[in-house]
């Protein structure tokens, strides 16, 4: 035990844990919601591009000024509704440092202005007089200075309502936003449970079919072996890939149906090995005895057997996770998982799906692809100390 | 004696039809129960209910479920596969145009990487403790992490885009070359995804062969060797590999089969013509007698690579040999 | 300081003014107008449908210049990184595609009109377009696609309100529980949780997460709804099994708007029919059948008029977006023809294209999937077409420009109607072109056009079964002239034949079984070094390498190339 608490990947794996349960509670509002524009970088990348801003204009300020030092931002939005006095006819104007003026909305001869306008509308660039390609934000601000949003006659008056004006800013949290702007970190925290959920319950599940078929199996013999072998082989002689495709198309492809059949198909080397030590051990001079003296067949197998495979069990164990980890990121990588649940492998197939890999979005590709690498290497390490324990001679540096 | 054995495989053998038998019969309803046929995709409004119950009939889709196995179980005996229902063309020639690519790609990678692995392995566990088995083992991991579409997107973005010296795409160029330089042409397309499927596959084995031979290092026999003084060269590959074989051999046999798997993702990503994308859309598309003639054949190479490692092991293990005499 | 800024001021709001009184009316740009009647080609000696199928492929090819026309294009990110450079031109087009959220109304509560008008009201559609699409699709309130020559704006739209939609279902006598669900009228239970069929992410990525945006927006108005995800084909089978509440679904119509009677027909409300959600209104019946059976062009437009009006007062869909088609081009040839109708990937573009330098090179065209099979009795896909529509003609083409119909094949074209006692029969008469040969050297005539429409009729092919199946006879009164009888009267029968493409007799003739025939693997008869795969269009078949490329040369004998 103490050589397990020794290594660094167990310690790893804890705080993997601890993120995984602790970590998405920090944040107040759901993964889901967009909280800056797609693809924005990490706050402590290229710390001169713009920041988010938010405006509103409100009674008593019919306009906003304010300083831009950056280069052109990836959007605007402006929305909301500003009730006036009289019956007018009301516009919203930017006014760039060079003193040019663009209309941003206007109404016709109403008591209110309502505005819903986003950078990325069709209808905005056109009215710009931009082509469908063009980036309007580089129209809107072309240089840096003193910029003003304001309503247009000057006199105009704001009763109630207001009108919100948000500049996305470029940047975003410890590991930016996704297509969607979601926070990546947020997400990231969120595929740790997953990850490890599947890759456990797959593989305990995995284990627990393999241990007890080859038991049975290789204690029993006879027919009971045969059948039980032969199911194996017809197992062993399926695709797994495709038949995981056609039995998600049947269940569904939620995650425990995920569990269930990864598991259902990678519990038939767990069940040889253990079949091939049994039938090793049940030939051994001790279960011989055992025998002679009379011990029930389910005795021999819980009391002795066992426990003389768990060692390379355990091994097994912690071996046999990684891969179920990354054949959860492979399914998902091919479409073949729900959507709705966060994992690791769904980000990247995200990642891949939305163009991150031309955009050179290597926030949104390097935290779930490190993230489950990370993960399967610690498990390999614990698996290799558990069976260095299980099997002295395989400790490193021991011979010469 | 030789009765016995004789025996043994003769019931191996048996065992092994009937698992294929069992196979097949999975194979056909497994497709049937997936709800949807391969007509119910097709849905365009120019295409009337009418018209689609004409398609149904052409791919013998109203026929009754036994009249279906029938002409199932006699299109797998006969090898004529049939007509795919996608492509209306005979599953054979679809898959014949497929084939060379699959077997080249995951062939060469498979023995490259059993090769490069099995090497590093034994390496490993001859020099205990050294630098040398420290970085085999780190390596081996690192290798085995990392999911398989994840480096081979970063790979085709390097060698691809960013340093543009290998293609991006399919196992010829547009239009292709001829005579010898098309061999090159073939060879410089398939080395990113041999090379990735290397990368990613060395590692187990590395790992495997050095636990092995680690195993047989402590033998006695091998003591006994070095305490003859024969040369270390001699002990490790003649003696301790040699020994360590069978387990190998096996456990490489036992590997085929499932390779196809990483197939479909590295064929994805590379836009190979291979069977495992092929697999992927039949299944989709409900393409019953395309997909059921390439499970069909898959079960065959594992069946077979089955009974050989099976075969294998016999010969090390004289227990195994005799079968369940021992009753 | 105060004159110029009026100035820019009024200028702006002269064009804002436009935008915001008349949103549909959207000008992409300037139309690449190319005269139709001058183009001499095609110029491009070899033409090359390279297989590119994973989108980030596609998108380095392009920019290294593997690729040269790159079509379809959906990720904001690519479009955003293709603009972005000068040496590739982007065009965008709107589109046929309409994606919809459909009811079942068969079943309560999707019969009560008034939810059905909240939920409409419920949809923020664009927003989705925004967030999803990053704008570069249209968010649509009617049946029909703007694009669509019959498309009617003056329909009752159905914008996003979530108070109106409220107010609505307060007005019908709908209540809210304690927990913010909906109470039907004259009922104390809360409605119960209701699905929304919707396909994988496999199969379309945004599909299932619009779907889940539009399962939130319902449930802000108390309704509750689950998404529940099926593979696709799974999916259908629900569907034409009647077996759901609520499912969004997606359809790329053509330019004739007679879906709508299949889509909207109480005789389409069968298994498997297209009428999946099951309206049934008689009203509505009867303006279907006019615009199906319409006898001409001005009654085909009143009754798609009347049925798209009806359709917006019944709100059977929600109807969500359209998507623009984008495709990009390489700058490094000229001559494309391209407007807000057509992207510029197209026929025409191909005819008269040259590379800019003068120094002529093959033209690299993505493909995004293998053809599925080259035998045009069978072929079905989008990427088979893609491949066989250089090849094969039809009577009658489409404008680039106005989606109107021109000649090709045939020069004119007139329609006739002729009463027998109580049946009445359709006469299509279709004069030909008399300079027109086959690939392999063959002069086209009136006995091609016959050879081919009877065959399609006598095989059942299932592809062109809806096409031909009315038609009772074919004559050829002389060798360019050719006279096609139908069944009752459509104004649609025209395109039905007029677009069927037309394969060469001499070869039609010797197909034995047309499921198994592989034009592209038999030996031409007439020309030996050809396949029998040759239409009277501009490219001739060469070589298909499966998973690689289609090679195509140019038909030097083509009829616009003299």
């Amino acid at each position: 035990m103490k050589r397990i608490l020794r290594r660094f990947s167990f310690w790893l794996l804890i705080g993997f844990i601890l993120a995984g349960i602790w970590g998405p509670k920090c944040f107040k509002s759901s993964a889901e919601t967009q909280v800056a524009s797609p693809f924005s970088m990490p706050l402590w990348v290229k710390k001169d591009t713009s920041p988010t801003m938010s405006f509103a204009l409100e009674p008593k300020r019919e306009h906003v000024q304010f300083e831009w030092n950056w280069e052109a931002p990836p959007n605007i939005t402006i929305w909301g509704t500003a009730k006036f006095e009289k019956e007018t006819s009301a516009s919203l104007i930017l006014e760039n440092p060079n003193g040019e003026t663009i209309l941003l909305a206007q109404n016709e001869g109403n008591t209110f202005l309502t505005v819903d306008v986003d950078g990325r509308d069709m209808s905005f660039k056109m009215g710009l007089g931009l082509s469908p390609f063009d980036d309007p934000m580089k129209e809107l601000f072309p240089t840096k200075g003193r910029y003003t949003i304001k309503l247009w006659p000057p006199d105009l008056k704001i009763k109630s309502g207001a009108i919100n004006i948000r500049i996305e800013g470029s940047r975003w949290g410890l590991l930016g936003t996704d297509q969607r702007g979601r926070d990546v970190f947020h997400l990231f925290l969120l595929g740790i449970r997953i990850s490890l959920l599947v890759g456990i319950s797959a593989t305990l599940l995995a284990t627990l079919l393999g241990v007890s078929v080859g038991l049975v199996a290789g204690y029993a013999g006879g027919l009971v072996d045969t059948v039980l072998m032969r199911i194996v082989d017809v197992l062993l002689a399926i695709p797994g890939l495709p038949i995981l495709m056609v039995l998600a198309g049947i269940w569904g492809k939620g995650l425990w149906q995920l569990v269930v059949i990864l598991s259902i198909f990678s519990w038939m080397g767990t069940a040889r090995t253990i079949r091939s030590l049994t039938l090793s051990l049940r030939e051994s001079t001790f279960v011989e005895g055992l025998r002679a003296l009379g011990a029930k067949p389910s005795y021999i197998m819980f009391r002795h057997l066992l426990p003389e495979s768990l060692p390379i069990l355990l091994a097994n164990i912690a071996l046999g996770v990684p891969s179920a980890i990354l054949a959860e990121a492979g399914l998902s990588f091919l479409g073949l998982s729900d959507p709705r649940i966060i994992s690791w492998g769904r980000m990247l197939n995200e990642a891949h799906g939305f163009g991150a890999f031309t955009t050179g979005a290597w926030w949104l590709i390097l935290p779930p692809g490190i993230g489950i690498s990370l993960i399967c290497l610690a498990f390999l390490d614990l698996g290799r100390t558990l069976e260095e324990m299980a099997d002295p001679r395989l400790k490193g540096g021991a011979n010469k | 004696m030789i009765k016995l054995i004789k025996n043994y495989w003769f019931r191996r053998i048996v065992g092994s039809l009937v698992v294929l038998l069992v196979v097949l019969i999975l194979n056909f309803f497994l497709f049937r129960i997936m709800p949807g046929d391969p007509v119910s995709t097709i849905i365009d409004p120019h295409f009337s209910p009418q018209a689609k119950q004409h398609l149904r009939a052409q791919f013998g889709l109203d026929l009754p479920l036994y009249q279906q196995f029938y002409l199932y179980v006699k299109s797998l005996v006969t090898f004529n596969f049939g007509q795919s229902f996608l492509s209306q063309k005979p599953v054979w020639e679809e898959l014949r145009t497929r084939i060379p690519n699959t077997v080249f790609l995951l062939g060469t990678a498979f023995m490259l990487s059993a090769l490069l692995g099995i090497w590093l392995g034994v390496k490993a566990a001859q020099k205990r403790g050294s630098a040398l088995e420290k970085v085999v083992l780190l390596a081996g991991s690192i290798s085995f992490s990392f999911p398989s579409f994840f480096v081979q997107l970063v790979l085709l973005m390097i060698f691809g885009w960013a340093i543009p010296i290998f293609p991006i795409r399919g196992s010829l160029s547009v239009p292709p070359p001829s005579g010898m330089a098309a061999l090159w042409d073939f060879l410089w397309h398939m080395t990113l995804p041999i090379f990735s499927l290397v990368l990613l596959g060395f590692g187990s084995w590395a790992i495997y062969v050095r636990n092995l031979m680690i195993k047989t290092f402590s033998e006695d026999y091998i003591l006994l060797a070095r305490a003859k003084g024969l040369p270390e060269n001699k002990i490790l590959w003649g003696h301790a590999f040699r020994a360590s074989l069978p387990p190998i051999v096996t456990m490489f046999l036992l590997a085929l089969p499932g390779i196809l798997s990483g197939a479909v993702i590295t064929e994805t990503v590379f836009s190979l013509h291979g069977v495992g994308k092929f697999l992927l859309d039949s299944i989709l598309g409900h393409d019953y007698p395309a997909a059921g003639a390439a499970f069909y054949l898959l079960a065959i190479i594992t069946i077979i690579c089955n009974l050989t490692a099976d075969f294998a092991y016999g010969l090390v293990d004289p227990r195994i040999r005799l079968g369940r005499k021992m009753e | 300081m105060r004159e110029p800024f009026r100035k820019i001021c009024l200028f702006a709001i002269a064009i804002f003014a436009c935008l915001f009184c008349f949103p549909n009316i959207q000008s992409f740009g300037a139309n690449n107008v190319v005269n139709l009647e001058n183009i001499k080609g095609p110029k491009i000696k070899d033409l090359y449908m390279v297989i590119y199928r994973d989108p980030d492929s596609q998108i380095l090819a392009l920019e290294t210049g593997k690729l040269d026309v790159l079509g379809d294009i959906i990720r904001p990110v690519d479009i955003k990184r293709l603009s972005s450079r000068d040496d590739i031109l982007m065009t965008l087009s709107e589109g046929f595609h309409i994606f919809f959220l459909g009811f079942n109304l068969r079943e309560y509560p999707w019969n009560d009109l008034a939810l059905r008008k909240a939920l409409s009201h419920a949809v923020p559609r664009k927003k989705f377009v925004r967030d999803l699409f990053a704008g570069y699709c249209l968010p649509i309130y009617t049946y029909l696609p703007p694009v669509s020559p019959y498309y009617e704006p003056d329909v009752t739209h159905y914008e996003y309100d979530p108070e109106k939609a409220k107010k609505i279902l307060a007005k019908a006598g709908w209540k809210w529980s304690q927990g913010g669900l909906l109470i039907p009228p004259g009922s104390d239970k809360p409605l119960e949780k209701v699905s929304l069929l919707c396909p994988t992410a496999q199969a379309a990525p945004t599909t299932a997460e619009l779907a889940s945006r539009i399962a939130e927006s319902f449930s802000s108005l108390g309704l509750p709804v689950e998404l529940e995800m099926l593979d696709f084909s799974m999916m259908i089978k629900r569907l034409d099994k009647h077996d759901f509440d609520l499912f969004v679904m997606a359809w790329s119509l053509s330019r004739d708007p007679d879906n709508l009677f299949a889509f909207f027909h109480s005789s389409m409300d069968t298994e498997g029919g297209y009428n999946i959600q099951g309206l049934h209104d008689s009203e509505i019946d009867k303006v279907l059948e006019d615009l199906r059976w319409a006898p001409d062009k001005d009654s085909a437009v009143k009754a798609a008029k009347e049925a798209q009006e009806m359709l917006s007062d019944k709100a059977p869909w929600i109807p969500i977006y359209s998507r623009y088609m984008i495709s990009a081009i390489r700058k490094d040839w000229k001559g494309l023809t391209f407007s807000k109708k057509t992207t510029a990937d197209n026929i025409w573009s191909l005819l008269n294209m040259e590379p800019v330098n003068g120094k002529m090179r093959p033209l690299y065209w993505c493909l995004p999937e293998d053809p599925r099979t080259l035998n045009p009795l069978a072929a079905g896909s989008a990427y088979d077409w893609a491949v066989l529509g250089l090849i094969y003609e039809s009577l009658i083409g489409t404008d680039p420009y106005t989606l109107d119909d021109i000649p090709q094949l045939a020069l004119k074209w007139n329609i006739e109607t002729e009463t027998h006692g109580t049946k009445k029969l359709t006469k299509l008469v279709f004069h030909l072109r008399e300079d027109v040969t086959w690939q392999d050297g063959a002069l086209f005539t009136s006995e091609d056009v016959k050879e081919t429409i009877l065959f399609l009729k006598k095989h059942q092919l299932p592809r062109y079964f809806d096409q031909v199946n009315n038609v009772v006879s074919v004559e050829t009164p002389n060798e360019h002239e050719v006279v096609v009888t139908l069944e009752n009267t459509s104004y649609w029968y025209l395109h039905n034949i007029g677009g069927l493409p037309i394969f060469p007799a001499h070869i039609l003739k010797n197909v034995e079984n047309w499921k198994s025939w592989r034009p592209e693997r038999q030996e031409n008869p007439k020309d030996p070094k050809l396949t029998q795969l040759v239409g009277t269009g501009p490219f001739i078949f060469m070589e298909y390498k499966p998973g690689e490329y289609v090679h195509l040369k140019r038909y030097d004998g083509y009829w616009k190339n003299r």
